[in-house]
């Protein structure tokens, strides 16, 4: 399976910017530093489940409801 | 008025404060920021500092160098006092046993913010909000208290590591008269007529990329860049040895690119093949070798772009990296890099790190802020 990863990274961006252009960056900002990089990921990047839990725990911890 | 900025070289404290205090006449501020020597007695000069002023609660820390407009100072302090021209109110909390603190104590910290503030910490606007962090420069605890923050909030923090003088042996940071090591002071600030950050840092990519493979993410540690020995994988970029790669630390850290920014992760030291950083690498994070530039001439570039942005600038903070101030003192040009800031009310101090959405090195953070007229 594929595409996981770059979904999940999305749908963070999107809940916590909200649509704001400054939030979004500094969102992928925090993820980079936490060492998972989104420019790094596509719709073609395998789903490491390590990363995902990751994400889902970044997620999580960010006050957000993402499943 | 909008801020004063004070400074003293006397060696005993009460001087010091003497001096201060003789320096911001009759204000009664809102807030005072001090940044002092560590050889000044981190508990005598906390208590004295606040008994001189106590209708305004002070904060600040040691360093390992200190910066007041003008002037890059040594065994020295320097204040600033802020007028409700610039700060329209804060909230401060001290976070102690910072190595072992967890999610909680950030939380409770955010909680103590929403409760002074009347909003929640994670729905505070970014664009009306700024934090500073002031930081037990050995605690190596930095990262995970900014991961938190980010968590948490939407709100920038930016700030220092207490230093001491380069011993290596203890920092404190100082919060309404008492001293504290192994903690850090976070100052929620609401500014009264708007901020903005400057990041800067003189270093540019050289195309070359180590990825951290083996990292001990605890001890900011790497032992493998790409399958092979840290110290092994760095020299070989430079065609040099594992002996003499130290010699590159300095000129060529390791940058986490952000938006083709590098965020600087600075070599310490090699053990045993080992790398060992001044902030930590995560397994799997690519990183850019990064070439040295002027730091003078980057300071000074993003220094006119942010007065061409935000106009009149009434005061800066400015936490610089002990690497670039010992760069400095090393090329004779500590009194070039304190001129850029000579027309601009400026405190600052060198640093064992800053802090700007993550921990990094060899890079000035600085706070800007604009003053509501008179």
């Amino acid at each position: 399976m594929a595409g996981k990863i770059k979904q999940t990274i999305d749908l963070i961006i999107k809940e916590k910017s909200m649509g704001d252009e400054t939030i979004a960056r500094l969102t992928r900002a925090k993820l980079i530093m936490m060492g998972i990089n989104p420019h790094k990921y596509d719709i073609q990047s395998q789903d490491d489940p390590m990363i995902i839990t990751k994400l889902l725990q970044a997620a999580k911890d960010f006050g957000l409801s993402i499943k | 008025m909008n801020v004063i900025t004070a400074y003293s070289e006397k060696t005993s404290y009460e001087e010091c404060v003497k001096e201060i205090k003789e320096q911001f006449g009759s204000v009664i501020p809102k807030l005072i920021l001090f940044f002092a020597s560590s050889h000044i007695n981190p508990y005598f000069i906390s208590d004295e500092i606040q008994n001189a002023f106590p209708k305004t609660p002070t904060f600040g820390c040691t360093t390992a160098g200190e910066l007041i407009s003008g002037k890059m100072l040594k065994n020295s302090l320097v204040a600033m006092a802020f007028t409700e021209n610039v700060i329209e109110d804060f909230k401060a909390v001290v976070i102690t046993n910072l190595p072992k603190t967890t999610s909680k104590n950030y939380q409770q910290a955010g909680d103590i913010f929403e409760k002074h503030f009347g909003k929640k910490f994670s729905e505070m606007d970014l664009k009306k909000y700024v934090g500073i962090v002031l930081a037990d420069g050995l605690s190596k605890s930095e990262e995970k208290m900014m991961e938190e923050i980010g968590m948490l909030s939407n709100v920038l923090f930016i700030g220092g590591s207490a230093g001491d003088d380069l011993k290596f042996e203890n920092t404190y940071v100082y919060g309404v008269g008492k001293a504290y090591t192994n903690a850090a002071i976070l100052i929620l600030l609401k500014p009264a007529a708007g901020f903005d950050i400057i990041k800067t840092q003189s270093f540019r990519e050289t195309g070359k990329i180590l990825t951290a493979t083996s990292v001990d993410e605890k001890n900011r540690t790497v032992i493998d860049f790409d399958g092979k020995p840290a110290a092994e994988a760095y020299a070989e970029v430079f065609g040099a040895s594992e002996e003499t790669a130290s010699q590159l630390f300095m000129t060529n850290p390791l940058g986490l690119m952000v938006d083709d920014e590098p965020y600087v992760r600075s070599p310490q030291q090699i053990q045993d093949k080992n790398m060992v950083f001044y902030c930590n690498i995560k397994e799997g994070m690519e990183l850019s070798i990064l070439e040295s530039g002027d730091i003078i001439h980057d300071t000074q570039n993003a220094l006119d772009d942010k007065i061409n942005e935000m106009g009149e600038i009434a005061a800066l903070i400015n936490f610089n990296c002990i690497l670039r101030t010992l760069e400095l003192d090393n090329k004779n040009l500590s009194g070039e890099y304190g001129q850029i800031f000579s027309g601009i009310p400026t405190i600052g101090f060198s640093t064992y790190g800053e802090q700007y959405i993550g921990h990094i090195n060899q890079t000035a953070t600085i706070l800007a802020f604009k003053a509501k007229q008179d």
